[in-house]
């Protein structure tokens, strides 16, 4: 189809084409993605390859310094008078050769079996001692450290030998290695960047990062209620934690608590998110509406519900709704008035599905919308004032103005925020859990209810039934399923595609 | 440059390392150090006093005590008693810090070098803290044996070791009436209170969607708890008759629904409260909100052990779960010997008469049982009573409460239909392969 064409079809069946058009494009965009990671993962081992030759090469043209390098660090540079750098690579091999003997041997050494001590008492006089055993949990986390050590360290050793080499060339032509002086201004200045972000590289690796591949790990193990450190060892079980979420014949209690929620994940998701937006969207429009009185009046009550903590109405929000609550009483009022003499009792949370799940979505527009409100607003006001100016000159109608101009800019302008949003309402533990705690129960599911999403369900897991493995290997599920997504919508968007089509 | 930085950050995270290091360094060399006595013959204990020598070589003795806040005050002036009562030795410092029992095993499995020496819990933590093997068991087994009541130390034992010194012998609910709104006879069934709140227009509270009340409708169906499987974690369950359950649970789904508006399922918190306002006829609730309770009807206050109810023609007295507070020994206390004989201490007759007295809590002590202080209150009286138609809270496996607490959500679900008997059995096996974990 031509741009011509496409210019003379109506709304609708632009709108189809284009909604053909999105469809179409998603295993295109799947194929790009995956062709992408292919690349990545050769382009990684070409780089490996050529690390390999290049340890190689250098080995053979080095001088006797320069391979000494290879088993002792800093050599190379303390003989061509690079002396601090030398002995700071020096250092770095004697720490790590202390750090391996006296802490992290004991600790990788069991990494394969995570311990095979358990812990035992002993009777020691009239008191009985427990003497504790190894301790997998430790095993784990230290081990994780090492090895995150270790593959610094071989970062240092390498940059060791590159080092040495350079400098032998460098001397070859007859330069001057630089002075710790020069180095240290040059760090502020050519290298500053480097002096900025080392601390907060640091503070993430060790914050982060460390902790991350822990929990990843954990995720391949069987630490649950019946193997709880210090107690009890626990130790590798492969995909078995996975395998249980998907295998519908041997933990059907399991796998469907995991495929309904999933489900359930996705649509709260997908409701929460475009609810809040298109409604916050309305609200905000009609606030910004030429010839509406006292703007920011409204937009200041609609903001109030923000000054109030998110968690404390929700949890009030909770007692309103609760058989004898607030709300129940009001209606009963109410209906006294018009002749009724039984008590509403209306179980909003706590016996139907469906008018849980409403609740649910309720509450959460009324503690959600505000906020696009607030961001909406801002987007409006920043539209340029002549483009309506323009419509308006050619005689477009509101509704044209509103569906040419006003609606693609802000998708344009919200994309992100929306794939955000999405992500949150994914992960969006607050609502859920404040509000209705996972209910109404249900014998159906294995430690959760049915407005329980999936990270609710692994709060559950691993706060009340202590099933760590588990809850770990859905955390991880979840984020697959949201990068993916984030990635493939963002990668779709027009945010992304055509970044300078409104400036 | 880089690889400066690579300096850096390796050398930093090997000083993180090595911190790390030294703590376990202390800790171990902590938990070495111990009492020189070596016969483990039983010791002579008087009073919940025992001879110096039993200190072994602890001196300068320094121990942290777990206690929940209501009683912190108590404790410390009964820790001070303590130190008098052994001249002889020198206490540094005796901390005591305010902890809930429900989740102080919690805390110390989170970390038990850092957690208190001696510590207040409630029974159905017990398991876990013997799994982890972080409770030191009873040192002084035959004495404690001999002073408190039977059901309190059969909970604390597991493959014949006493793992903790019992402390009260109330940790339950019971039932909680006006008495112008219910009589005396009227609490005996769950048909009269029932039918005497709503002809006063009032309501009646049972927690149902709480498995810790919720599991009452399947134990009154003979469907108890009966501690664990062999390997330590699947929860073990009586045997029981399927049709005698589920005809106890359709009784208790018809009540329900019958008087529907009257018996309502809300939290505990809701009893004081209702009965402040007038809109409570009665309830069933935990014995640490008496005060509560006592204080909202004064003189209108009534107190019984659960109601029966009937099933098929028969009465049936309703089971409930019934727990104990103890207080336990931390396995890897730096003052072992110390920290047991303090144990021994605070959970002795002395200590239990105090907490009575001043707390209200019912003891486990044989001797203070039988004091007026006990035998008086009616609320006592009923919590005995109620204990001796009780599952004992012990060996309770994670799992056990929310479906427990689904179990008494569907009973009283408008949805359900009390005649619907397939429905109740379909629920009923659900209900216990949930706990069990099984699928």
């Amino acid at each position: 189809m031509t741009f011509v064409e496409y210019k003379q079809l109506n709304p609708f069946q632009k709108f189809a084409y284009n909604f053909k058009k999105f469809f179409l494009n998603i295993p295109g965009a799947l194929g790009r993605f995956f062709k992408g990671i292919g690349k990545a993962i050769v382009k990684f081992f070409v780089s490996i390859g050529r690390g390999f030759k290049n340890y190689g090469v250098t080995f053979a043209k080095g001088d006797w310094a320069t391979k000494l390098s290879y088993l002792i660090f800093g050599i190379g540079d303390i003989h061509k008078g690079k002396i601090y750098k030398g002995i700071m690579f020096f250092l770095a091999e004697v720490l790590y050769i202390l750090y391996i003997v006296f802490f992290g041997w004991q600790y990788i050494s069991k990494f394969g079996s995570l311990g095979t001590v358990e812990t035992h008492q002993v009777q020691d006089g009239i008191i009985k001692r427990t003497v504790f055993g190894d301790n997998s949990m430790l095993i784990l986390l230290y081990s994780v450290l090492t090895i995150v050590i270790t593959i610094v360290v071989f970062a240092i050793y390498i940059a060791n030998i590159k080092d040495a080499y350079r400098h032998q060339l460098m001397r070859a032509n007859g330069e001057k290695p630089t002075t710790l002086k020069e180095d240290a201004k040059d760090f502020l200045d050519g290298k500053y960047h480097i002096t900025l972000l080392s601390f907060p590289v640091l503070m993430i690796s060790i914050f982060n990062i460390l902790p991350l591949i822990f929990m990843i790990l954990i995720a391949f193990t069987n630490y649950d209620k019946a193997h709880m450190p210090p107690g009890t060892l626990f130790t590798w079980v492969g995909l078995q934690n996975f395998e249980s979420l998907f295998d519908i014949v041997n933990t059907p209690k399991k796998a469907t608590t995991f495929l309904e929620l999933t489900e359930w994940t996705l649509l709260w998701a997908v409701i929460a998110t475009f609810s809040n937006y298109i409604l916050g969207m309305i609200v905000a429009l009609m606030i910004n509406k030429k010839g509406i009185k006292l703007k920011s009046l409204w937009r200041t009550l609609f903001v109030i519900t923000i000054a109030v903590p998110q968690f404390v109405s929700l949890l009030l929000m909770n007692q309103m709704l609760q058989t004898n609550g607030a709300i129940n009483v009001l209606l009963t009022d109410i209906s006294h008035l018009f002749g009724g003499t039984e008590q509403v009792e209306i179980q909003f949370l706590n016996s139907s599905t469906f008018m849980a799940r409403a609740t649910v979505v309720i509450v959460n527009i009324w503690v959600g919308i505000p906020y696009t409100i607030l961001s909406m607003s801002g987007i409006l006001m920043n539209i340029p004032e002549d483009l309506y100016e323009s419509a308006r000159i050619d005689g477009a109608s509101p509704f044209k103005t509103f569906s040419a101009i006003t609606l693609p800019y802000m998708i344009f302008v919200t994309t992100p925020q929306l794939i955000t949003q999405f992500v949150g309402n994914i992960n969006n533990f607050n609502v859920i859990y404040l509000l209705t705690g996972g209910g109404p129960s249900t014998e159906q599911y294995y430690q959760a209810g049915k407005t329980d999403i999936l990270v609710t369900w692994l709060f559950t897991l691993s706060m009340t039934s202590q099933d760590y493995g588990l809850a770990a290997a859905i955390g991880i599920l979840v984020f697959i399923v949201c990068a993916t997504l984030s990635l493939i919508i963002y990668n779709n968007s027009k945010s992304m595609k055509d970044e300078e089509a409104f400036s | 440059m880089k690889k400066i930085l690579a300096v850096l950050l390796a050398g930093m995270m090997a000083v993180t390392a090595f911190a790390g290091c030294g703590g376990q360094t202390t800790e171990s060399s902590g938990s070495s150090s111990g009492s020189g006595e070596s016969e483990s013959t039983a010791i002579e204990v008087k009073d919940s006093i025992v001879d110096e020598s039993v200190f072994g070589d602890e001196n300068n003795i320094s121990l942290k005590v777990w206690a929940p806040d209501k009683a912190v005050a108590l404790v410390k002036q009964q820790v001070e008693d303590f130190k008098a009562a052994y001249p002889g030795k020198t206490f540094t410092k005796i901390e005591v810090v305010a902890q809930g029992e429900g989740d102080a095993g919690t805390q110390l499995l989170n970390d038990a070098s850092v957690a208190a020496d001696v510590f207040s819990f409630a029974s159905d933590q017990l398991n876990k803290l013997v799994d982890a093997k972080v409770i030191a068991d009873v040192a002084f087994k035959d004495y404690v044996t001999q002073e408190n009541a039977p059901e309190t130390i059969t909970a604390a034992t597991i493959k014949d070791t006493l793992y903790a010194y019992p402390e009260t012998n109330d940790n339950g609910y019971y039932l909680v009436y006006d008495n112008t709104v219910v009589n005396e006879e009227q609490a005996k069934t769950l048909e009269g209170i029932l039918e005497a709140c709503r002809a006063a227009g009032k309501k009646f509270i049972f927690n149902c969607g709480d498995g810790f009340y919720g599991c009452t409708f399947a134990f009154t169906g003979g469907v108890k708890i009966d501690g664990f499987e062999e390997d330590g974690v699947t929860q073990k369950f009586t045997d029981y008759d399927e049709a005698e359950a589920v005809a106890t649970l359709q009784a208790f789904s018809k009540l329900m629904h019958d008087y529907k508006g009257t018996f309502t399922s809300l939290d505990v918190a809701q009893i004081a409260s209702g009965f402040s306002t007038g809109t409570l006829g009665a309830g069933v609730d935990g014995s640490w909100n008496t005060v509560a309770d006592q204080d909202a009807l004064k003189d209108k206050f009534g107190a019984a052990k659960l109601p029966t109810i009937n099933v098929n023609g028969t009465d049936k007295q309703l089971i409930s779960m019934f727990g104990y507070k103890y207080i336990g020994v931390n396995a890897s206390s730096q003052f072992p010997a110390a920290a047991q004989i303090l144990a021994l201490y605070l959970s002795g007759e002395k200590c239990q008469e105090q907490r009575a007295e001043q707390l209200g809590w019912g003891p486990s002590n044989k001797a203070v049982q039988e004091k007026p202080v006990v035998a008086d209150s009616p609320v006592l009286q009923a919590i005995k009573q109620q204990s001796e138609n009780a599952c004992v809270q012990v060996n309770i496996a994670a799992t056990l409460w929310s479906p427990m607490g689904n179990l008494g959500n569907k009973l009283i679900a408008e949805q359900t239909n009390p005649d619907d008997a397939e429905f109740f059995k379909k629920l009923l096996k659900e209900t216990i392969e949930n706990i069990r974990d099984e699928g």
